[in-house]
């Protein structure tokens, strides 16, 4: 040690005699010479203390000792079961193969085709939330396989899948909140391959809308309720036979009704919008409509209003997460091809980087979804969780929805590319309530 | 009527196959698998058969290790009845796999062995034919059409002169080309009945094979990359340059 400091000492004074020459100056040596000190004399008192410390070994081992490796069961392990991810391929292939190329045709029409309708019902999407005692295929409830559903339904087209996942919102509240009346009476309908065209109504059109503010009412009668009010942008508004709406109960708060399409005083109104055209969005208007006592959903459970809010909530973020992986997926091949200034576009940094940004908000966008599904199919509190991942989706869903239009320069702005429409599209992630129930 | 459709697990189609630095195979770690597509498409016509009555039993077989289950779970969500599953881990020659497919198939006593023409990995375009002479049973391969009848199929295949259409006596080997149909979409509630079907596990000791070390794989390698074309600007040019390569 006292060697080490001496050795110091001495280079010390040797660069300071060094910077003390007048020559230093004039050869315009002086500030690298001071650095070289300053440099010098850093690394040299490191160097005294690291040396400070002797290692021995205290024991000897036979072999290296390592921390065992855990189980794949673990905090983030997020594969999909195989079942999980069988149905996903299903759907995904559906979507990719069935739903995109249908898609520019549906949103001009503002609909999609009866036989699109019926090939999706015939995958059998509404019946895996659906009860085997009641002729469906669900076992046990599961919101994670319905987030992957919905995500991988989205990635053919976002306003279809919502088309196509209209009808299982609604019979999934009825296995999830029906008694046995309500549960006799609709659920049988849906066990088939042709499922009823359905719709959750909570969407009002209001400013700043509140899904536990409605200003459709509900009054108490001796023999039931009587509905007043407008419901807006309910899917399939038109062909559906059967809604669940939001109402607010008075005394109560808001409540859910079953409310057959055929009832006096319900009528609807086409109400094509920005986005969503193909899911055939409508304003569903009740007048005076008269509904008999086993109307009323879950005993007007605010709790189970509540959920039923944050599920919908959820399954708007897995569409979202789906249309975004689409944007993302068909926005790489693109860059990487198209040419401008003589190199493919993706050499340019503000373009990889947006497309880098993008496959990091949406992969942030499905972890945030997926935590608040499975802790909702665990019976955990899921509503913080739900509020993250739907702000996340709707600001993100949109960014890459307008990114995408960007990359693509002139050709996101035109019909032949579908970026535009996913952009028009996930606009609606941010504002929307209660579509979709997974 | 009984019918055997072996199916088996190879890299999905949309993989973009990689070969190993060594030379040794192809990267299949971490890589997407699925159905053979070939034997997809002879699970959708042994499926379609079944609907129209001609066939009672669909039994899906596969050769391969534990992951294989995958492959037998799609094809009980396809329609297949129950599976057997030879499993044994590690490389498994053609005529192994061939021999253990026989084996079963006398075992069930099935009327018509279904196979895709050609698996997607190795293209080997053996398994059906194998089966077959190990059988002593007619084989109708690369089928565009079959048609159950009693104890004949009638197979219409595609040649390279047109189509030829044979009839063979049952008990048959099939094997689907890829104009035979389009596979459906497994629906959701079938995929969810899958799990609940049978699948019987079987090995090469208990089906009496003994496993072969016929072929060895020595080298694989990558297709040569396609090298960029060029851009001529005349006809004559365009002449000068075929006949430059010997191409004219």
């Amino acid at each position: 040690m006292n060697v080490a400091k001496d050795a110091m000492g001495l280079g010390l004074r040797v660069l300071n005699r060094f910077a003390g020459l007048k020559a230093v100056d004039k050869l315009g040596l002086r500030k690298p010479a001071e650095k070289a000190i300053f440099g010098a004399s850093r690394a040299g008192f490191a160097t005294v203390g690291a040396a400070s410390r002797v290692f021995k070994s205290t024991q000897k081992l036979v072999q290296p000792a390592r921390l065992t490796q855990r189980s794949g069961d673990g905090l983030f392990d997020l594969t999909p079961s195989e079942e999980q991810e069988m149905l996903r391929d299903s759907c995904r292939s559906f979507a990719d193969e069935q739903l995109r190329p249908a898609a520019l045709a549906a949103d001009t029409a503002c609909a999609a085709t009866p036989e699109l309708l019926a090939s999706a019902s015939e995958l059998g999407i509404h019946l895996l939330g659906l009860p085997e005692s009641l002729g469906g295929a669900g076992q046990e409830r599961s919101a994670m396989t319905s987030v992957l559903v919905a995500e991988a339904l989205a990635h053919g087209d976002l306003s279809l899948a919502v088309a196509c996942l209209a009808p299982s919102a609604v019979s999934n509240a009825l296995v999830l909140w029906g008694d046995s009346e309500q549960q006799s009476a609709y659920l049988p309908a849906f066990a088939g391959e042709k499922s009823p065209a359905a719709a959750l109504a909570i969407q009002e059109p209001s400013a700043l809308f509140d899904p536990f503010k409605l200003s459709v009412k509900a009054r108490r009668t001796p023999d039931g309720y009587v509905l007043d009010g407008v419901k807006s942008l309910v899917p399939r508004a038109a062909q559906a036979e059967l809604f669940i709406v939001a109402a607010h109960l008075e005394g109560r708060g808001p409540a859910l009704f079953i409310v057959e399409s055929s009832t006096a005083g319900l009528s609807i109104q086409a109400e094509p919008a920005m986005g969503l055209r193909a899911a055939a969005t409508g304003r569903v208007v009740l007048d005076n409509v008269v509904l008999a006592n086993r109307a009323l959903l879950g005993n007007g459970s605010a709790d189970i209003y509540a959920t039923c809010i944050s599920l919908a909530r959820v399954g708007w973020c897995a569409v979202a997460v789906g249309t975004a992986q689409a944007a993302l997926d068909y926005l790489v091949p693109y860059v990487n091809e198209r040419v401008a200034f003589g190199e493919p576009i993706s050499h340019r940094q503000a373009v990889a980087f947006t497309v880098a940004n993008a496959a990091i908000e949406i992969e942030g966008m499905r972890l945030l979804t997926y935590r608040a599904a499975s802790r909702a199919e665990q019976s955990k509190s899921f509503f913080e969780e739900t509020a993250l991942a739907r702000r996340l989706c709707a600001d993100k869903g949109m960014q890459i929805g307008s990114d995408a239009v960007q990359l693509l320069g002139g050709h996101g702005f035109v019909k032949e590319h579908p970026a535009e429409r996913w952009y028009r599209d996930l606009r609606a992630v941010g504002f929307i309530e209660g579509v979709l129930l997974v | 009527m009984k019918a055997l459709v072996s199916v088996k697990r190879a890299v999905d189609y949309n993989v973009r196959i990689q070969v190993k630095p060594d030379g040794s195979g192809v990267v299949t770690e971490g890589v997407k698998h699925s159905m053979n597509p070939f034997d997809e498409i002879a699970m959708e016509e042994a499926v379609r058969l079944k609907e129209k009555g001609k066939i009672t039993e669909i039994i899906a077989i596969t050769v391969g290790g534990a992951k294989n289950e995958e492959t037998l779970r799609s094809a009980l969500a396809f329609g297949a009845d129950r599976a057997i599953h030879i499993k044994e881990e590690g490389e498994i020659q053609p005529l192994t796999a061939a021999k253990a497919l026989a084996a079963a198939f006398k075992k069930e006593g099935a009327q018509v062995f279904f196979a895709g023409k050609q698996a997607i990995d190795d293209d080997a375009n053996q398994t059906g034919q194998m089966v077959a002479s190990l059988l002593d049973l007619p084989q109708a391969t690369f089928a565009s059409k079959v048609e159950l009848d009693g104890n004949k199929a009638t197979v219409t295949r595609e040649v390279d002169a047109g189509l030829e259409t044979l009839e063979v006596d049952l008990p048959a080997v099939i094997t689907a080309d890829l104009r035979l149909n389009e596979p459906r979409y497994l629906k959701l509630p079938d995929i969810m009945k899958a799990k609940k079907k049978p699948i019987d596990v079987q090995s090469f000791s208990s089906l009496g094979v003994t496993p072969g070390a016929g072929l060895k794989t020595t080298k694989t390698s990558a297709p040569p990359k396609r090298s960029k074309g060029i851009v001529v600007k005349t006809v004559d040019e365009l002449v000068a340059a075929l006949k430059g390569k010997g191409l004219l």
